[in-house]
């Protein structure tokens, strides 16, 4: 036969590096800005001078409690930090402070829309190391970016697909993005992910030997590096060799990964407590105190919005993308009977002018999410039809002004609730055979009553809401 | 004697021009740094400048600090903006910080008058100083011998009358051990007294910086002038309470604790120098207890495992890349930053390197490092119940006397067994004070140790003040330096 | 027991070259300084561990941006240095 014999399965864990957005770096005050000249965010601290000492920035401790508690990881009572020691140009102390023995973050998972959790090993916090470039083999070296604090998101081997990883990394950027803990910029670095991975034959239990990726840093490339890497392995033990455990770098010009060993580097990072660091205690309060100020996460609005406002799925994963989109759509929906259409505006006609991502990201519309408000009860009161509504929510989204600036009376093409209720009194008065009848069982009297609506509404009001009416007064009598 | 009280009276009676003290100081230096080898940098034009600025000040009738315009010098392992700071370390050639050690930022503000770097064992890995890429510092007592270390030169100007008053680090005996070679007196305060900001680590866990003074006095006033909290170390706390003006507290019915594990073992001239200082004590209206310490034969392969570990790790930097040497030829990166370790670390810097790599590394963590530190715990409260019973433990401060210069190169292990009775304070945390108890028969000075429970200096000070009180004679002073 | 693969391995990550003449003296020097840290393995187990010192516990400092240095003064001890970045030249 020609397939293979065996089918393989992917077996995958991350660890993710994301910057944190706080002011200053982690252990000095130096701005943690991008960018700037070579070596003029530094200070003796963060270059590692003699005798310098670090003092642990405390928003930092507060951002990675918050990204804890947005993948539902338990917030350790006691951390400390210790150091991973290798040398490097990079590295101005030759270890980077780090935490092994008791990180802040134990557990938590990331939930896949295939309904699969993707398990968290921890959280830690640590630095960041400075920026090498290599030119004409020479090596320069600026520490802008060293020290800057980052958190390390150490998943389980829980990931079984590319597009189980790509949706791992996404929900991972959009939930951190969320809580304000970082920009997740993985074009500029502040998110990038070194991909374990390993093959088995489908159906067996224990994990094949696993290689790692370093340092990818876009969705792109960790599909492409995954799809390359599980190919190889595949390929490997199909010709009966053993895939070797080792660290690798993808090539983005080929597409193909390599080993990034030499005997240059022995790895054992011998870490141990810091001494110039003492312990972390959280208190329980402090930890209350946060999760209190945690906005809604994207996961549980989109499960309000499916089940609560029937919003379809990919409409709802839509408006929580971003957290300015669903808070925009939250408030837009204050006092509307159908939420539903308020995301059909947005997902319509407002991403319509939204062109970037980033754009999307910002959301920097026009319209107050009060005024679409506004123009979505007049829809829902059936003053308005929904063509009007929709050139109308242009009119506003161009200008920044209110429905009402663009809607006459005249236009107002239905008749509001208290105009109908009225004409729906005096026809029940005016007509007593027609109730006596309906009254005793003849179903088919209420059109008459309704007809009566309709023609003194000169066929502006709603028949249906009409018929209601009627019928709630007749039985209220 | 020139001590710091005696040098502040003199500028305040208008006997001596800070300037003209500095310049007998720089004098002194010149004529005698050769025989003594104390000084590895002397800073004379920045000496003279803040000297001028106090002149200025007296002249106009304004009151001076306790410290102001006393001459003094920092040990090289103190990070001092422009002035190099090597470690007297080949690693460190041509270092010039362009930041201030916390101490040295509070002994400036007070006008401190600072003639320059001391010598000591590289990196503060020794007990000679003789480790020092500048070669040894010798004993003011007899140059024959060494001063002891690491802060060997730190002592070695006290005790040469080329500093008023000396700051001195201490990882295992560095300030003490020196101290009681050279016959001066020696204060390793509690750990987190005094910031270690700017002090170039070896053992981040056990440093402590410290003064070298001529008297118990001199070091009550220069402890109570660096230690203070300071944000930029996580772990500094500051003194309790000021010691100064404790020292003349009357110490009848104060519990002095003997424990015999320091006792046995140590050289017979060293012990009954103790024993007598016991007495006299005991005639201050004191009490001696025996005690038993068993843990402490524990202590210094506990010390030499966390000193080592932490130090391979400090000393990871020195790279050839942001300052200091680099070596001349290399191929490549990796090779260059090998070639400037091995060239620029001295025979002891790369063993204890070594040791400390070795037990952290992969497989020997648990057994070393972590054990060692457990043990640590362990130690810790053996001296929380010691102090249970007494109020200060009195013990030698080394084993012997100095020795000779070139003997103590030739074995690491014997070497480190005259760290034995300094350690265990380093390892708790603990304050200590080394003083001058006695000579031996050659006239090399003997010292002993008052421990004290943390965060105690003022008891172990006034302790100590009032032993010198009592036994002046034991404080002699020698023949170099500045005469006042 | 200290053996020669180990000396190397320890020098590889200490980053210390140690000529191969040395090795064999420095194998031995190690095991004495072994030996003499082993005396630890007799000792009880322990009674309660060690965190730090002082136990001291949550010192920090604000997220508050202090100015940092002008790159002159962060370079101003570097052996090699080019266009405001430390410089490890490779190239003759």
């Amino acid at each position: 036969m020609g397939c293979k014999a065996v089918k393989y399965e992917l077996v995958s864990g991350f660890e993710t590096h994301i910057e944190l957005s706080t002011k200053t770096k982690i252990f000095c005050g130096c701005t943690t800005q991008f960018g700037g000249e070579p070596n003029t965010h530094c200070c003796p601290v963060c270059i590692g001078l003699p005798g310098t000492l670090p003092v642990l920035n405390r928003e930092v401790v507060r951002f990675a409690i918050k990204a804890g508690l947005a993948v539902h990881g338990k917030i350790a009572e006691v951390a400390k930090m210790d150091r991973k020691n290798y040398c490097y140009p990079d590295l101005a102390k030759a270890y980077q402070i780090s935490q092994l023995y008791a990180p802040l973050i134990i557990g938590g998972y990331i939930e896949l829309s295939n309904g699969r959790k993707i398990r968290l090993h921890h959280i830690h916090i640590e630095e960041d190391a400075g920026k090498l470039i290599h030119q004409h083999g020479d090596t320069y070296v600026d520490y802008n970016r060293g020290g800057v604090p980052l958190i390390e998101i150490v998943s389980e081997p829980d990931i079984r697909s590319i597009d189980e990883a790509k949706e791992y990394v996404e929900k991972l950027q959009q939930v951190m993005r969320w809580v304000g803990i970082s920009d997740c910029k993985m074009q500029e670095g502040s998110m990038r992910c070194d991909v374990n991975i390993s093959v088995r034959p489908e159906g067996t239990e224990k994990f094949g030997t696993r290689t790692e990726i370093k340092n990818m840093n876009s969705i792109t490339n960790i599909a492409r590096a995954m799809e390359y890497e599980y190919e190889r392995q595949v390929d490997l033990i199909e010709s009966g060799g053993k895939v070797v455990q080792e660290t690798l770098r993808f090539d983005d010009a080929t597409g193909t990964t390599s080993s990034m060993r030499s005997k240059e580097d022995a790895h054992d990072y011998r870490y141990f407590r810091d001494p110039d660091l003492v312990t972390i205690t959280i208190p329980r309060e402090e930890v209350e105190e946060l999760r209190s100020e945690m906005p809604e996460l994207p996961a549980d609005k989109f499960e309000r919005y499916t089940d609560e406002y029937e919003i379809p799925e990919k409409d709802a994963a839509l408006l929580t993308k971003y957290r300015s989109i669903s808070e925009y759509f939250d408030k837009a929906i204050e006092g509307v009977k159908s939420p539903k259409t308020v995301s059909n505006f947005i997902i319509g006609q407002i991403f319509r002018r939204l062109e970037t991502e980033a754009d999307k990201e910002v959301f920097d519309v026009a319209t107050t999410p009060e005024q679409l408000c506004e123009l979505v009860k007049l829809l829902d009161s059936g003053k308005i039809r929904n063509n009007l509504a929709k050139s109308t929510l242009e009119k506003m989204l161009d200008s920044g002004k209110g429905a009402t600036d663009f809607i006459s009376e005249s236009d107002m093409g239905g008749i509001d609730d208290s105009a109908l209720l009225e004409l729906c009194k005096n026809a029940v008065e005016g007509n007593p055979k027609a109730v006596e009848d309906y009254k005793n069982g003849k179903e088919k009297a209420i059109k008459a009553l309704v007809g009566n609506v309709m023609k003194n509404s000169r066929g502006k009001a709603d028949a249906k809401a009409a018929e209601e009416k009627i019928a709630q007064i007749i039985r209220n009598a | 004697m020139g001590t710091i009280s005696k040098i502040h009276e003199m500028l305040t009676s208008k006997q001596v021009s800070c300037k003209e003290l500095t310049e007998s100081y720089l004098r002194g230096i010149e004529s005698d740094n050769t025989a003594l080898n104390a000084y590895v940098c002397v800073t004379g034009d920045e000496a003279l400048k803040t000297a001028e600025a106090v002149d200025k000040k007296i002249a106009a009738g304004e009151s001076i600090g306790l410290l102001e315009g006393v001459p003094m010098a920092l040990k090289d392992n103190m990070s001092t903006k422009g002035v190099l700071t090597t470690c007297c370390s080949k690693i460190l050639t041509g270092y010039k910080p362009i930041y201030d050690a916390a101490v040295w930022e509070l002994l400036k503000a007070q006008n401190a008058v600072m003639l320059g770097k001391t010598n000591m064992d590289e990196f503060a890995m020794g007990s000679s100083c003789e480790t020092s890429y500048f070669g040894g510092a010798a004993n003011p007592v007899d140059i024959d011998h060494v001063a002891g270390g690491s802060s060997g030169g730190s002592a070695s100007a006290v005790g040469g009358n080329l500093a008023a008053y000396t700051l001195g680090s201490d990882t295992g005996g560095s300030i003490r051990q020196p101290a009681s070679f050279c016959g001066v007196v020696g204060l390793k305060p509690t750990y987190g007294a005094v910031s270690r900001y700017g002090l170039i680590a070896y053992g981040s866990s056990l440093d402590q910086i410290g003064p070298i003074t001529k008297s118990v006095e001199d070091a009550a006033l220069v402890f109570d002038a660096i230690a203070k909290p300071d944000k930029r170390d996580s772990t500094s706390l500051g003194a309790k309470e000021d010691t100064y003006s404790k020292l003349d507290n009357d110490i009848k019915g104060l519990k002095i604790g003997i424990a015999r594990e320091y006792i046995d073992g140590v050289r017979d001239d060293v012990k009954e120098a103790v024993l007598a200082a016991a007495k006299v004590y005991e005639s201050l209206g004191a009490e001696i207890v025996y005690f038993d310490l068993p843990v402490l034969k524990f202590a210094l392969p506990v010390y030499y495992i966390i000193a080592c570990a932490e130090a391979s790790s400090n000393l990871g930097r020195y790279d050839g890349i942001r300052y200091g040497y680099k070596t001349a030829h290399y191929n490549g990166t990796h090779d260059m930053i090998c070639r400037t370790r091995s060239e620029g670390f001295g025979e002891e810097v790369k063993r204890r390197i070594l040791l400390g790599t070795y037990v952290l590394s992969a497989g020997y963590y648990d057994a070393y490092y972590k054990k060692a530190t457990d043990l640590r715990g362990t130690i810790i409260r053996a001296f929380n119940n010691a102090f249970e019973n007494c109020d200060v433990i009195l013990a030698p401060t080394v084993p012997m006397t100095a020795f000779e210069k070139g003997h103590a190169v030739s074995d690491p292990i014997e070497t480190y067994l005259t760290d034995i009775c300094t350690v265990p304070v380093n390892i708790a945390g603990l304050p200590g004070v080394s003083v001058p108890c006695g000579f031996n028969a050659k006239g090399m000075p003997i010292g002993m140790q008052l421990i004290g429970k943390s965060f105690g200096e003022a008891t172990i000070l006034n302790a100590a003040y009032k032993y010198q009180q009592a036994a002046p004679e034991k404080f002699k002073d020698t023949k170099w330096g500045v005469k006042l | 027991m200290v053996t020669r693969e180990d000396v190397e391995n320890i020098a590889l990550l200490s980053k210390l070259f140690v000529p191969e003449e040395e090795l064999d003296g420095l194998t031995k020097s190690m095991q004495e300084i072994i030996d003499f840290a082993d005396a630890i393995a007799a000792a009880p187990a322990s009674d309660g561990g060690f965190d730090n010192i002082n136990n001291l516990s949550n010192v920090f400092r604000e997220d508050e941006v202090v100015p940092s240095y002008p790159s002159e003064e962060i370079l101003k001890n570097a052996p090699e240095q080019a266009e405001d970045h430390f410089l490890v030249r490779n190239r003759e």
